[in-house]
């Protein structure tokens, strides 16, 4: 990987791409993927309607507004989904042998706009569990910011 | 909505071939696509000159229609197609290509291939070294398969349920599979076993996800007038299709799905209402997917045979412990092939194929007699739901 690696892809489309291909990155989530260089988990926010929608699309699905834009979310939210990994692809600070716990996040922003990560080192792991209050926090995975879930504030 | 279904009781399977499935396949996905549609074409009573449509499911590795229509040497075609994995979307397809004229006689052929990222027998085998899926290599996804385990979470922890129900759904695939011969395993599952199986993704364990397979299956649909005919001078029933339909929400990002409450499933089983003479009261056979165990709780429930949440005590009550299967009402089985679980992962070919040989007959040692309709639910909750009731005709 050239030194420059981590300098260019803010900008240049191609070491984005190399940097995100795994996941599934494209023109229509380029722009969230960018804001996870600078530590800003952009969601995609309709500038008519008001309302949000991911994975990132080109057009809001609520009234066809191309006026979209990514916009930075409070990251505070609470476990909708949770699972688990015993087996999984390879990744760098992952260990399967205790479980990877996978977790959905309903955002506070809108009912059922969701993002899923894991959560950060040390949560407690009697309040992994559906419902628990979420924040996000940003964690280094190869050199590349991640957004991952700590432990929100109960209310 | 529509309330239109011109298409009732109009279309024949009257072909049925498959390989049968196993976890050491050497065989090209072609070969087995070629053993399985033979098969059906014969079995059919027909010769390549008659197959004038033909529809190759979209596998990874799997070839298309073109490549199978002149592998099996046949004249021409005036319908071709290659719709995604999951049985009806290709059976539709087929069924509509036969209704509206486009062909008289339609093979389907649905090989399933093992690949390097659900086997480690795969993954060691270099002739499946360039088999891609589409399955992202990032560990924080609850997108594909992975979600099946997300949304099992949220159903147990919405309905307080335990994993026993998960377990008899496993359970009774296994005890079927032992009586077929296509079966990929058919060592009996116990209770203690299914506690004690390896975690894959909390709560779903080894024995809560579909099995990965070498395979294929093949049909052949043709009119009904047709299949009467071909279904008299082989001794046996005609099967038609009654109602079928596939089904989505509109918001099925798996992860945005706003909840299990309202998704594909529901769909289908309104479409199927709308359209249907028949209903779960009175089907013999049930043919639910369990590619993953939490998809056929969801189905006994969204069909309507309990309330949301209800399936734990339902199969519990329709659980016949002497046999370790279930038995709706004492009555109707379920899966009686062994299920996408122990046949192996046909993506519902395997519900389908089983359910004709049954209602036409040919179901071997396991031949429910008289068997009138079934009802066969292919797909899970997010792209592919999908049902059909079949009858004899
Ligand atoms: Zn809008």
């Amino acid at each position: 990987m050239p030194a420059d690696f981590e300098d260019d892809s803010a900008t240049d489309d191609t070491a984005l791409i190399a940097r995100f291909g795994g996941h599934g990155i494209d023109r229509d989530s380029a722009a969230h993927f960018r804001g996870r260089l600078e530590r800003r988990l952009l969601i995609h926010r309709c500038d008519d309607c008001g309302r949000w929608h991911h994975p990132p699309r080109p057009m809001c699905p609520a009234c066809w507004s191309w006026n979209i834009t990514p916009t930075e979310v409070s990251g505070r939210g609470r476990i909708h989904l949770l699972m688990t990994l015993h087996q999984g692809p390879p990744a760098s600070g992952v260990d399967y042998a205790d479980g990877h716990p996978v977790v959905t996040v309903e955002l506070e922003e809108q009912p059922a706009l969701r993002f899923t990560s894991t959560v950060a080192d040390g949560f407690p792991t009697d309040r992994l569990e559906i419902g628990t209050p979420v924040t996000l926090e940003w964690v280094d995975r190869d050199g590349t910011p991640t957004p991952v879930f700590g432990l929100g504030e109960d209310g | 909505m529509t309330n239109r279904d011109p298409m009732k009781d109009q279309v024949a399977i009257v072909g049925l071939g498959s390989t049968g499935f196993t976890r050491n396949g050497d065989e090209s996905p072609l070969a087995m696509a070629l053993r399985a549609a033979t098969e059906a074409i014969t079995d059919a009573g027909l010769t390549a000159a008659d197959i004038d449509g033909v529809v190759a499911t979209s596998e990874p590795a799997a070839k298309g229609p073109e490549e199978i229509a002149a592998a099996l040497g046949i004249t021409e075609a005036t319908h071709h197609a290659k719709p995604s994995p999951v049985a009806m979307f290709s059976l539709l397809d087929a069924a509509r290509a036969v209704f509206s004229g486009a062909a008289d006689n339609v093979l389907i052929v649905t090989p399933v291939v093992m690949g390097p990222w659900n086997s480690r027998r795969a993954a060691a085998d270099p002739w499946r070294a360039g088999t891609r899926s589409s399955i992202l290599p990032i560990p924080e996804d609850a997108t594909k398969a992975a979600a099946y385990a997300a949304w099992a979470g949220r159903y147990i922890h919405e309905h307080g349920a335990t994993k026993d129900p998960f377990a008899r759904i496993a359970i009774n695939s296994r005890t079927n599979a032992a009586n077929n011969p296509l079966a990929a395993v058919t060592e009996p599952l116990s209770f203690g076993m299914y506690d004690a199986g390896r975690m894959i993704r909390d709560p779903l364990n080894i024995y809560d996800m579909d099995l990965p397979v070498d395979g294929a299956d093949a049909f052949v649909l043709t009119t009904a007038e047709r299949g009467r005919e071909i279904a008299s001078a082989q001794g046996r029933e005609a099967v038609l299709i009654h109602a079928a339909t596939t089904g989505i929400v509109g918001k099925n990002d798996e992860d945005q799905l706003v909840g299990l409450d309202r998704t594909g499933q529901h769909v289908v089983v309104e479409q199927l209402r709308r359209t249907s003479d028949i209903w779960i009261d009175d089907i013999d056979l049930f043919y639910p997917y369990e590619g993953f165990t939490i998809i056929t709780l969801a189905w006994f429930e969204n069909v309507g045979f309990c309330p949301p949440g209800g399936a734990e005590d339902f199969l519990r009550e329709h659980w016949n412990d002497d046999a370790q299967r279930l038995e709706i009402s004492g009555r109707v089985l379920v899966n009686t092939h062994g299920g996408s679980l122990s046949e192996g992962a046909t993506r519902g070919t395997g519900h389908i194929r089983e359910a004709v040989h049954q209602l036409r007959g040919t179901a071997g040692d396991r031949q429910v007699d008289g068997a009138q309709s079934a009802l066969v639910t292919p797909g899970g909750f997010f792209f592919n739901p999908q049902g059909a009731f079949l009858r004899r005709g």
